[in-house]
């Protein structure tokens, strides 16, 4: 099977859940092998996951923790 | 019997983060779940907390929507059967605390300072804080231009990790309409911040 950029494309939600086809994997991976194009946009998206992973993610402050825990009772023994 | 969730595994460059599984009793004898509420606070708070931002961009709103996600899942967690992704089932709750709480109030723009003001993360020197203090606002400001129904898909799947099938569950959208969403948000954000991915 040989897999066009526009059909690469279509199927990247399937690449990056790692819930494309056997055939469908192989052929996204012979086409990533020689196309710099698309091996760069899937980097790049790859990309942005990571920097939001990293640095996008947000941690519930521990006074707002502690106050929520005392309103819902998860303090108490 | 004892059901153990855990999330569903991705590719490996987006494999769920390392997260305690649910074990859950679905004896006969005992319908109700034997899950905590401490537990379920201690495995998602941070990351409705992080839902709840990205929607709202305030993080007082945030905090609120955190807690009254948390009574809703206390007083329902008796209703959820064990039949789906825990996860799915308490995003679904979160989004929808959030959701409703942009509606008690006027829609305002996320303010890239305001969250730079709380973005505390360990720095070393100068030039790191500055460095931090630019990226951190470059990401707020590419998120906060996301439509909303994007910028919800984008934190369950990229950020919280959850798998597309959960995103669905918690938006309350088909897998195809998650999917949809997902690409849109990552082209968006991969041409808004092209310079940090080379």
């Amino acid at each position: 099977m040989i897999m066009a950029c526009d059909q690469l494309d279509t199927l990247l939600p399937e690449f990056f859940d790692g819930t494309l086809t056997a055939e469908q994997e192989a052929a996204a991976a012979d086409h990533l092998a020689t196309c710099t194009d698309c091996r760069t946009v899937v980097s790049e998206l790859e990309g942005v996951g990571s920097l939001y992973r990293t640095h996008g993610r947000q941690k519930l402050p521990n006074d707002a923790s502690e106050r929520i825990r005392e309103a819902l009772g998860l303090n108490e023994s | 019997m004892t059901v153990v969730i855990s999330r569903v595994a991705a590719r490996p460059h987006t494999s769920p983060r390392a997260v305690p599984s649910v074990a859950m009793d679905n004896s006969p004898a005992t319908t109700k779940p034997a899950i905590s509420v401490a537990v379920l606070f201690d495995q998602f708070a941070d990351g409705v907390y992080t839902l709840g931002y990205r929607i709202l961009g305030d993080r007082h709103l945030a905090e609120d929507v955190v807690q009254e996600t948390f009574i809703k899942v206390m007083r329902s967690l008796d209703t959820y059967r064990g039949d789906g992704p825990i996860a799915a089932w308490l995003y679904r709750i979160g989004y929808r605390e959030a959701i409703a709480a942009t509606r008690k109030r006027r829609e305002t723009p996320l303010d890239p300072d305001e969250m730079l003001e709380a973005g505390d993360r360990p720095v070393t020197s100068v030039e790191d804080v500055v460095l931090a203090a630019e990226l951190t606002r470059r990401l707020d400001a590419a998120i906060a231009r996301l439509a909303e129904p994007l910028r919800s898909a984008f934190v369950l799947r990229d950020i919280e990790q959850l798998s597309t099938a959960e995103v669905a569950q918690a938006l309350d959208i088909s897998e195809s309409a998650a999917k949809m969403r997902l690409a849109r948000a990552r082209q968006a954000l991969r041409v808004d911040l092209k310079e940090y991915l080379a």
